[in-house]
């Protein structure tokens, strides 16, 4: 399997991905407080549309995006990740989002695949 | 070599499967070299310009971790950047290409470079910091492998058992305190890096995420999808809890050719 070293090689974009993560959250958790019953369709619904908005770009990555959806209370949230791959094409872009109610916290990881 | 003292070495990856970059002396000034990722950020930040993935492609397999906590969203680390640095320890006995004549070319970039000296034929920066020796490129065969060998696959089950044992271990009796609990996190999620990089099978990249949170009153759901070729690729997950804190560790394992 030959590799075309083209010189076109594409590396990840974080701030566009994250651009395209903040308007997917907006439009699915907008102006809405926390709610037990539906928190489990806002996070699939969330990570639904940003996978489907990334794979319309058309790049050649696979693709991880992790929600979590969390209400305020009082209590501490953290995340941190690990990752072992190629540094030079592939990415993570992590993007917190808050409103009165909850948190939300959505990363999204791009692996390059070889074409 | 000699380094500035104050700035740490970098750590050195696995050579295993890595294709190095002959690096070209005519470089031109804004492409990002060899150096400690400190001066690196220095130096990428005084070019005022973007440093971007021109030139041949260099591929590591090296590790990057990163901490998110929900309270510090003022502090915006530019997350992405460390991307863009390639900072490569190099056995000193490789030979350089070194020669007179690339002070012309440093001159003829609208920069004025000071060589502050030449030991062992090492090459210096605009800074005066000594750069270390140009990465050789190495040409890998062709292995023409389509997949993964068939007993070499990402084993999903191995793989929880080992992230649920080291939660386990590790969070047993814990207490959720704010100001360690998020260098917890990190610590949590290079172990088990480090843990599943001994039994990985080749070719597989890893992807290793850690969450962890305080025991309270609240609800908190985390959810993840992702775009993967389901033949090769695999994930998993594990989950610990106790009176003060939980944890969920979520690792994916994807083929790479």
């Amino acid at each position: 399997m030959e590799e075309f070293h083209s010189g076109d090689e594409v590396s990840f974009s974080p701030d566009e991905a994250s651009n395209v993560v903040k308007e997917c959250i907006e439009g699915i958790i907008g102006g809405v407080d926390y709610s037990q019953n539906k928190v489990n369709q806002w996070t699939a619904s969330i990570v639904e549309h940003t996978l489907t908005q990334l794979v319309k770009q058309g790049k050649p990555f696979k693709y991880i995006v992790n929600c979590a959806v969390m209400q305020k209370s009082g209590a501490g949230l953290h995340t941190a990740n690990s990752c072992y791959w190629d540094t030079t094409t592939d990415g993570s872009c992590t993007v917190r989002w808050e409103n009165r109610t909850m948190y939300c916290v959505v990363s999204v990881f791009a692996v390059a695949i070889a074409l | 070599m000699h380094l500035v003292p104050g700035h740490s070495r970098t750590p050195s990856f696995p050579l295993d499967g890595i294709k190095c970059v002959l690096e070209s002396f005519f470089i031109m000034a804004n492409q990002p070299l060899p150096l400690s990722q400190e001066t690196l950020a220095q130096f990428n930040r005084s070019m005022s310009t973007e440093p971007g993935a021109s030139g041949p492609p260099r591929r590591r397999l090296g590790s990057i971790s990163t901490r998110r906590s929900s309270k510090d969203q003022s502090k915006d680390q530019p997350h992405h950047r460390p991307l863009f640095l390639r900072s490569m320890t190099l056995p000193s006995s490789e030979s350089s290409f070194l020669s007179p004549t690339v002070s012309n070319s440093h001159i003829s970039m609208g920069k004025r470079f000071s060589f502050a000296g030449w030991h062992q034929g090492g090459r210096v920066s605009f800074s005066g910091l000594y750069l270390q020796q140009p990465i050789q490129e190495v040409y890998v065969e062709n292995t023409y492998r389509m997949g993964p060998e068939p007993g070499c696959r990402f084993n999903a089950s191995r793989t929880q058992q080992i992230l649920q044992a080291t939660l386990d271990s590790y969070l047993e009796g814990v207490c959720y305190s704010p100001d360690s609990c998020s260098q917890l996190c990190q610590m949590l999620a290079d172990l088990v890096l480090s843990k599943l990089k001994d039994v990985n099978p080749p070719r597989y990249k890893v992807v290793c995420q850690v969450v962890v949170g305080q025991s309270g009153k609240q609800g908190i759901r985390v959810s993840s999808r992702s775009l993967m070729n389901p033949n090769t690729d695999n994930y998993t997950s594990a989950v610990f809890h106790n009176h003060s804190l939980f944890a969920v560790a979520l690792v994916h394992g994807l083929y790479f050719e």
